[in-house]
């Protein structure tokens, strides 16, 4: 298991230096949604805790306002 | 006064009336000393899921300052047309004027929307090109790292290291 070289996983929004993240901004939300439409979980990512909760903030609001899925089998 | 973001979806029926209503909305605004920053017309847009079976909807984006009353009054306004679907109010901090991503991509999604957007569902959050920038980013987290699913990253769960 430990022996497989693993890409080491980093925080794409500490990178940029993002001040918040947009709800508006589907594109990048939809990295970090999973195909079923659940939240890919910051242990996956790499995401800091401080971006992961305003991403999910972000996906939640964009889920009420239909510009992303609630689930795939239609909300 | 305070700074308010809106988002509002209208009825694609009603899409017609949607620069009427935002002359209305501008008029009620304006009228108790209130500010419009920034004015999006998104368009209609294919709906990430059904609302009362409709598929489309056409989008407004409002970013405001304006008082209490007004804001009152705008959200009664929402609540009692039947062409607004849904609505959605936040406060904000300063006004916001610069254009969001939705609106550069707006124009061309009017009518072909469904195609792009379904090409982009699949990226990945972690995109190859960028390993060399993880340097200076991750501090002390180097070694006890959890398995990193690389194909898809789905649910489940990712076995922990004994």
């Amino acid at each position: 298991m430990s022996h497989y070289f693993r890409r080491k996983k980093f925080c794409r929004f500490t990178a940029a230096g993002v001040d918040e993240i947009d709800y508006k901004d589907i594109a990048t939300l939809k990295g970090y949604i999973s195909e079923s439409g659940k939240i890919i979980p910051s242990r996956n990512t790499g995401t800091k805790a401080r971006y992961q909760r305003q991403l999910g903030r972000a996906i939640k609001l964009a889920r009420y306002i239909a510009l992303l899925p609630y689930s795939d089998q239609h909300g | 006064m305070r700074h308010y973001e809106i988002v509002f979806l209208v009825h694609p029926d009603q899409s017609e009336q949607v620069s009427a209503m935002i002359e209305r909305y501008r008029n009620m605004i304006e009228g108790a000393q209130g500010q419009i920053h920034r004015l999006e017309d998104w368009g209609r847009r294919q709906l990430a899921y059904p609302i009362n079976k409709i598929h489309k909807a056409h989008y407004v984006l409002m970013n405001i300052e304006c008082g209490q009353e007004s804001l009152d009054e705008l959200e009664n306004a929402f609540r009692f047309n039947d062409a607004v679907i849904r609505s959605l109010v936040l406060k904000r901090d300063e006004a916001i004027t610069a254009a969001s991503p939705l609106a550069r991509d707006a124009r061309e999604d009017e009518e072909s929307e469904s195609t792009n957007e379904k090409n982009s569902q699949n990226e990945k959050p972690v995109p190859a090109e960028k390993v060399e920038a993880t340097d200076g980013v991750g501090e002390g987290t180097v070694k006890t790292e959890p398995p990193m699913e690389e194909g898809k990253p789905s649910d489940q769960p990712v076995p922990e290291e004994a």
